[in-house]
């Protein structure tokens, strides 16, 4: 078979594979108790979440937050009632709203510069690659390694 | 005389001899003075010994339980078994200083004896760095802040006993040595690139010279951070590995800042560039290893229950400062000399996969530096008070590190210099379809959470890729040299280690994704109060609490829930428990764990009927796929290993022309 | 120019890591300030330990309370005891309520510790830690001071002596009386 016929059947069950995967569905109830509490801070462990601590405190915040949720309370009416006792302290991910949305933007903007100085050093596409190497320049690369292995010892 | 005296003597007398050290290596670098460099060879020499009688007597103090001194006397009681007593050097803060010394003078006595001998200015100019900074931690040992040998004027009859999580499991003697090393081992690549840079030196050398160190220090990093992970998970109860706690950060960050120079030095080797970047990824992982030893020892971010501010903090400030000072003042004064000529190469060549891989690192390591820190700001700025943590991580770091999988599969694919249509067809046709089948064998296996089926179609990709390499390695052995099947393998590993052991590595770092991503997606857990005899069903196991019951061991009263766990073809006798240490105000919960190769069942007794043992509560995690992990730590381990040891020697001058050009490539 | 560029942001980079560090060192982890002060106490009806009925805070607006959070496995809630004790009986007959609630234990082992330790105050059970969680407790000891006004005033985290007791009483009493 022709390959490039094989890389884009392999590259469409791909997408198709992704696409059922980030498919929309229902959240459970389950799902959200799950998500509020990985983002709740548990206040006597050292930076774990609700989720997955195991101390008193954080038994008592799962079965707050699943009371609330199986009340039909929203996310954002539980996570105000944590906020109303704890500040913002008690989210483990900073709101990206306020000013503290910067710890968000800086890798990004950061990732963004790095991408552009490195492309902007890279020899344009169209660019002949060079020739290949000639014996000279073999026969200097075996010595060079000959010589690297030494010294190194 | 006790050994808390011989120790703090032979502390004392080391730092004499690294004071004679640093200004005889300098004398020596200065005036090529062969005198000076003997005597600073001398002074290394039995400096390191010195400080290793120091460590022994530390841990003879320990054994024997002299709690005249006070580290002992904190972290020590008769009840520790010898064991514990023994590791307990690195319980705490000033005998982990000391194990940290240790090291630093094993490392400064090697490049004494045997870095000078190949490149003598260069090594030892380097020489004269590292005993400026052995100097510096044998000041640290010596003065009150923390000397691990300060008397008590009297002993008290038992001491306090090492922290309860610190004496729970036999992985503590493993895993903060392996990282200490690490940590410590990166300051020789930075010591040679100060070096460099003080000298002028434009060339390579001081690359070649230390690669070995670099690779061997990244692998230690690599491997003490999985044994980290491992021991957090065996220990701390709650059936993670990783927390991003700020310890885990600050070992994590000199680990990829490492990653990225590993790579990006090869570009310097092959092509002669990047050379400021390269000496700027020294100095960086060198910076934030100290950047780490700061901030997890000062105790300036930390937990709300943790309110001891040690006063080493300022000191390791001011040295954190005067190593930023001294190598970006240098990078920058000698940055116009390193200048590279010409652009770096096409878009599709290996050199642009690593510049855009070393981005990549780049902005993982500002992250986690950034979330690390950013609390810190924003309270010294403007008051607030909020909490960096998983989920702000897991959000920035999850979708770079599947942009490093795929560059880790891209990179090893592409030709130096840039490929042309044909040669991308043929290298990347057989991983394509391998990360399709990836993708379609995690939504089979039940793991559907995008980012997990991304990492299964992206481990398949990179797994694919180190097969098609090691055959083609495999065939053109076989066709050079005649080689049958295996042992063209074997040879391949030996004779281009660094090339085939680099695979095997990523073989390792593809086994640590798909375990962290099919832990992540699909562990199962419930929690249940059990009478002795009821059951509890997770995930297709039933787990049958047997028996619950008080057990006594001379340094520590336990709890044990004995639980029987079958299903899904398993068989197994769990017992998770809470120990009482004396020492500790609470129990420290104690996970009994059943690890398997398909799943982890992680097991913990959250409470109990104090009274008459009716009731047990069981908490019961199945995580699939774990242990996988612990082993691709364990493969990334071997596989540096193998590109860490000398290639063969005749072999190596004999090796013929077609190879090198192969090899080259 | 970009050379100079990046520079200049390499140097002021570092320059931030190294005072952002410094000012660290300023930091009291003690002062950990929640949501909770200066807005209305969160209300609660809690049973009393010894069985004999019920508390509501709302019964107890126009008073200053002084709302304690103890644990008798709480080693620190021990240390402050005495200072609690004195406190109590100076203001016993005043319009001063000081209340106890008893953070995650039994009813049995928490009423055990009031009576060893002389409490004579009233002392609630908070089973399910709802009534700690909605004033953002850490751990105990933890002390906050209701005005009359019903609003939180101020909070203690960690054992608190006679003085501090003193102190932020005699300050809402006296902003009560103007």
């Amino acid at each position: 078979m022709n390959g490039r016929i094989v890389i884009a059947i392999a590259l469409l069950a791909l997408a198709a594979a992704l696409v059922f995967a980030a498919r929309p569905h229902e959240v459970t109830a389950d799902e959200r108790i799950d998500q509020i509490t990985t983002e709740l801070r548990c206040p006597v462990c050292q930076g774990l979440s609700v989720k997955d601590s195991t101390s008193e405190t954080a038994r008592q915040m799962r079965d707050l937050v699943t009371q609330r949720v199986r009340e039909g309370k929203s996310n954002a009416e539980i996570q105000a009632e944590f906020r109303a006792a704890y500040g913002d302290w008690i989210f483990l991910s900073p709101p990206v709203a306020s000013w503290s949305g910067l710890v968000w933007l800086v890798p990004i903007a950061a990732l963004g510069a790095g991408l552009v100085l490195v492309t902007g050093r890279l020899r344009g596409a169209d660019a002949p690659p060079p020739a290949e190497p000639s014996a000279t320049q073999v026969a200097a690369l075996r010595e060079r390694v000959a010589r690297e292995e030494a010294a190194e010892g | 005389m006790s050994a808390g005296d011989l120790g703090a003597a032979a502390l004392r007398a080391a730092l004499f001899l690294s004071l004679w050290g640093t200004g005889a290596s300098i004398y020596a670098a200065w005036r090529r003075d062969a005198r000076a460099l003997a005597s600073a060879r001398i002074a290394a020499g039995v400096g390191f010994a010195l400080v290793v009688i120091a460590a022994l007597s530390m841990m003879f103090a320990l054994a024997t339980h002299d709690f005249s001194i006070l580290y002992v006397a904190e972290n020590n009681a008769r009840e520790t078994p010898t064991f514990y007593s023994i590791i307990s050097l690195w319980a705490a803060l000033e005998g982990s200083i000391l194990l940290w010394t240790g090291i630093l003078a094993g490392a400064t006595a090697f490049i004494a004896f045997r870095g000078t001998i190949a490149i003598p200015r260069l090594a030892t100019t380097a020489l004269a760095v590292m005993f400026a900074m052995l100097t510096f931690f044998l000041l640290l040992i010596t003065t009150p802040a923390a000397d691990p040998f300060t008397r008590l004027a009297l002993a008290p009859d038992n001491g306090n006993g090492p922290n309860a999580l610190l004496q729970n499991h036999p992985l503590m003697a493993l895993h903060p040595p392996l990282l200490y090393l690490g940590y410590v081992l990166t300051s020789v690549p930075f010591a040679y690139a100060i070096a460099s840079l003080i000298l002028g030196e434009g060339g390579d050398r001081w690359l070649v010279a230390t690669r070995r160190f670099a690779l061997i220090s990244w692998a230690l990093l690599g491997v003490g951070i999985v044994a980290g992970a491992w021991w957090s998970y065996a220990v701390l109860g709650w059936g993670g590995y990783w927390a991003w706690d700020p310890v885990e950060n600050a070992a994590i960050m000199p680990w990829l800042t490492s990653t990225a120079y590993l790579h990006s030095v090869m570009v310097e080797e092959k092509r002669s560039l990047l050379r400021t970047w390269n000496l700027a990824l020294v100095v960086a992982t060198f910076a934030l290893t100290i950047l780490g030893t700061f901030l997890t020892r000062s105790g300036v971010v930390n937990s709300v229950h943790s309110f001891s501010l040690s006063a080493i903090g300022p000191l390791l400030l001011g040295y954190l400062v005067a190593i930023l000072v001294l190598s970006v003042g240098l990078l920058l004064w000698r940055s116009a000399r390193l200048r590279d000529a010409g652009p770096i190469g096409a878009p599709l060549s290996r050199e642009a996969i690593f510049l855009f891989q070393n981005v990549l690192f780049m902005a993982a390591t500002l992250t986690v530096l950034l979330g690390t820190l950013y609390p810190l700001v924003a309270e010294a700025v403007s008051g607030a008070q909020l909490s960096i943590g998983g989920p702000y991580f897991d959000r920035v770091e999850i979708p770079l590190a599947l942009a490093l999988l795929f560059l880790m599969g891209v990179g090893p694919q592409l030709p130096w210099n840039g490929a042309s249509r044909a040669t991308l067809e043929r290298q990347f046709t057989a991983p394509i379809v391998a990360a399709a089948a990836g993708a379609l064998a995690a939504l089979i296996t039940g793991t559907t959470a995008l980012a997990a089926v991304l990492t299964y179609a992206l481990g398949a990709f990179v797994i694919a890729t180190v097969v098609q390499e090691f055959a083609r390695g495999v065939r053109a052995r076989g066709t050079l040299h005649g080689e049958s099947g295996l042992t063209a393998f074997l040879n391949l590993l030996r004779r281009s280690g660094r090339r085939y052991g680099g695979y095997v590595v990523h073989v390792g770092i593809v086994l640590v994704a798909l375990a962290v991503a099919t832990s992540q997606a699909r562990t199962v857990d419930a929690e249940q109060t059990l009478a002795p005899g009821e059951t509890l069903v997770v995930a297709g196991y039933t787990v049958r609490l047997d028996a619950i019951r008080p057990v006594s061991e001379p340094q520590r009263d336990s709890i044990v829930a004995d639980l029987i766990i079958t299903g899904n073809g398993a068989s197994e006798h769990l017992r998770p428990a809470l120990v009482q240490y004396p020492n500790s105000s609470s129990a420290v919960g104690s996970p009994g764990i059943g690890a398997g190769l398909r799943d982890d069942l992680y097991t913990i007794l959250a409470a109990y009927d104090q009274r008459t043992f009716s009731w047990a509560t069981i908490r019961m995690r199945v995580i699939p796929g774990v242990s996988w992990l612990w082993l691709g730590g364990a493969v990334v381990g071997i596989g540096a290993l193998i590109a860490a040891l000398p290639v063969p020697r005749r072999r190596t001058v004999r090796m013929p022309v077609a190879e090198v050009a192969v090899s080259a490539k | 120019m970009l050379a100079r560029v990046v520079r200049i942001a390499v140097v002021v980079a570092m320059l931030g890591l190294v005072v952002t560090l410094a000012l660290a060192f300023r930091r009291d982890p003690h002062d950990i300030r929640t949501g909770t002060i200066g807005k209305p106490a969160p209300v609660f009806t809690l049973e009393r330990l010894d069985g004999s009925g019920k508390v509501a805070l709302a019964d107890l607006s126009g008073k200053v309370v002084v709302v304690n959070f103890f644990a008798s496995w709480c080693l620190p809630c021990t240390e402050e005891n005495p200072a609690l004790v004195r406190v109590y009986e100076r203001y016993r007959a005043s319009d001063v309520v000081m209340l106890g609630v008893n953070y995650q234990e039994s009813r049995d082992n928490g009423l055990a510790y009031v009576q060893r330790m002389g409490m004579g105050w009233t002392t609630v059970a908070d089973d399910d830690g709802r009534v700690a969680l909605s004033y953002g407790v850490f751990g105990p000891p933890e002390t906050f001071f209701i005005g009359p006004d019903g609003v939180i005033a101020g909070r203690h985290i960690g054992p608190i002596d006679e003085a501090t007791l003193v102190n932020a009483i005699e300050t809402l009493r006296a902003r009560a009386a103007r």
